[in-house]
């Protein structure tokens, strides 16, 4: 990782604020008359189309592992080698576009509500990430807006005098969905492994046979984390191109069989999905103290993941949870993403 | 309305500050087009409570100037990173201040197409106050040539145009920059090294 990549990783993503557009829009408007911009006059049916609450159903119940034993003796590994060979007899894609469609779920950092009434409040949001083959990559996003995030939570919301917004941590919360955007993503990696930037072409060119493949990820980890653990991030950054990268499907099929190497990738069992959906659960740690862990459900019928939580992250209150929709090649034009 | 920005071409970009002269709404396909990437950068640099400001400054500025825009010389694209930048330039306190937030506390969380950077953010957690404090100790005007290849991803070319300054200028303050952060950080990658040799 060059200095360049810590900058990106320092800053990170400025948070999302669905009304921020608007507001801006509102403010240049409302500018003293000599200035003002006759562009700006939409602003009033802008913000009534944003004001139009949109009750949106997100699954809440954590996925249920059912753990290995009594009937199953079918190990984790030889699951993940037959996803592998799923994987593997996956055809080469010919469709225009590579995209994946992820459902993210995380709670709000800080109870809201006030005085006796404090709950926590959960924020989903779709992103979707499309590449084209000849390397361009937009980012599409669209908040989903906050709920209470038990029936304890719903209670205490109510007896709050349920607002549906709300300010917290510098920006504004709200119940209901955003407008969503596609942005292209342009002037930097738009993928990364291991925290090292990637672009469409290197995910292509990465090797098939599954011991290059680890040894290829373990070289850019080094780079990017020197000290620590390796094997957990290794285990991530291999995860990763099963999932959140257009990777060919004969390097997909060498992922699943380094990831069956790996030591410190465990067999959980069998698990349903937040969406109902049947899988088996893996996890590992991505530190050496072993408090961040990753899990997740893959589904070796279609090599497909279906979703991944990221558990015990220091700052983060409660688990991030992010279920595959979508995955793989498709002759749609990239579009802002629509409801679930 | 749906102006999306992986639509938008320089040509077209330019065309429609031209019309706009004539007919000021069309600079609003201007700021659809490209409020979402100078948000994101103001608030990288100023942190989300600033950029509010900022950005609708550097939008009101441009609409004011848009009959000195050139498109021969810079892009709109470039030109308002240009504008953002200098007014950015104005609040160099806030900019310390938020750069020391960041230091303590990182960034929110996660990009999409960035999972496994967890992982590593969580290995590099250490070496953030160092890059923080490098990053606040840089000149102004070094500051900016850095964050604006890092953050916004622009070319030499379109730094120059879009701050003024000669192309090789750009080179040298994005080198002394760079320099300055490798220090910091302390212990050299071999590997990162020879790689900057070839891409040059």
């Amino acid at each position: 990782m060059d200095e360049l990549e810590k900058i990106r990783e320092l800053y990170g993503e400025p948070p999302a604020d669905p009304f921020l557009k608007a507001r801006v829009r509102e403010r240049l408007a409302a500018e003293p008359r000599r200035r003002r911009l006759p562009w700006t006059t939409a602003v009033a049916g802008l913000a009534a189309a944003m004001a139009v609450t949109v009750a949106v159903a997100v699954p809440g119940t954590p996925g249920e592992v059912r753990p290995p034993g009594q009937t199953a003796t079918v190990s984790g590994r030889s699951i993940l080698l037959a996803a592998a060979a799923t994987a593997e007899a996956d055809p080469v894609a010919t469709s225009a576009y590579w995209r994946v469609r992820k459902l993210y779920r995380q709670t709000h950092p800080e109870r809201l509500g006030r005085g006796e009434n404090r709950y926590w409040v959960v924020e989903s949001r779709l992103t979707e990430q499309w590449a084209a083959r000849d390397g361009r990559v937009w980012s599409g996003s669209r908040t989903l807006g906050a709920r209470p995030a038990s029936g304890a939570d719903t209670e205490a919301w109510r007896r709050d005098g349920a607002p549906t917004e709300w300010s917290s941590r510098d920006r504004v919360l709200s119940m209901s969905p955003e407008k969503g955007r596609l942005t292209a993503v342009t002037g930097r990696a738009p993928f990364s492994m291991a925290g090292r930037g990637m672009t469409f072409e290197q995910i292509q060119g990465l090797p098939a046979d599954p011991a290059a493949l680890k040894a290829r990820v373990t070289e850019a980890v080094r780079e990017g984390a020197p000290t620590g653990a390796l094997d957990g991030v290794v285990a991530d950054a291999l995860s990763g191109l099963l999932w959140s990268k257009p990777s060919p499907p004969d390097v997909r099929a060498a992922a699943y069989r380094a990831l069956a190497e790996l030591p410190n990738v465990r067999y959980l069992g069998e698990a349903v999905d937040e969406r109902g959906r049947k899988g088996a659960a893996f996890s590992f740690t991505v530190q050496a103290t072993e408090t961040v862990r990753r899990t997740l459900i893959i589904d070796s019928a279609s090599s497909q993941v279906l979703s991944s939580t990221v558990t015990g992250r220091p700052g983060v209150v409660g688990d991030q949870v992010e279920v595959v929709l979508d995955a793989g090649w498709t002759d749609d034009p990239p579009a802002v993403p629509g409801l679930p | 309305m749906t102006a999306l920005s992986w639509a938008a071409r320089p040509a077209e970009d330019a065309e429609v500050v031209r019309l706009s002269l004539d007919e000021s709404e069309r600079f609003s396909a201007v700021f659809d087009t490209y409020f979402g990437e100078i948000h994101r950068y103001v608030a990288q640099r100023l942190g989300a409570d600033g950029a509010e400001d900022i950005v609708a400054e550097t939008f009101l500025t441009a609409f004011r100037k848009r009959a000195r825009y050139d498109p021969s010389r810079a892009s709109v694209r470039a030109w308002l990173y240009g504008i953002a930048t200098n007014l950015i330039g104005k609040h160099r306190r806030v900019e310390v201040r938020t750069l020391r937030a960041l230091g303590r506390h990182g960034p929110d969380p996660d990009a999409p197409g960035h999972e496994e950077r967890i992982a590593v953010r969580v290995s590099a957690e250490s070496l953030r106050p160092s890059l923080a404090a490098a990053l606040a100790g840089l000149h102004q005007r070094d500051r900016d040539v850095l964050l604006l290849v890092a953050l916004a991803g622009l070319s030499h070319e379109e730094i120059s145009t879009a701050l003024g300054i000669p192309y090789g200028t750009v080179a040298s303050r994005l080198n002394r920059a760079r320099k300055k952060l490798r220090a910091a950080l302390g212990g050299t990658n071999p590997m990162a090294e020879s790689e900057e040799a070839g891409r040059g």
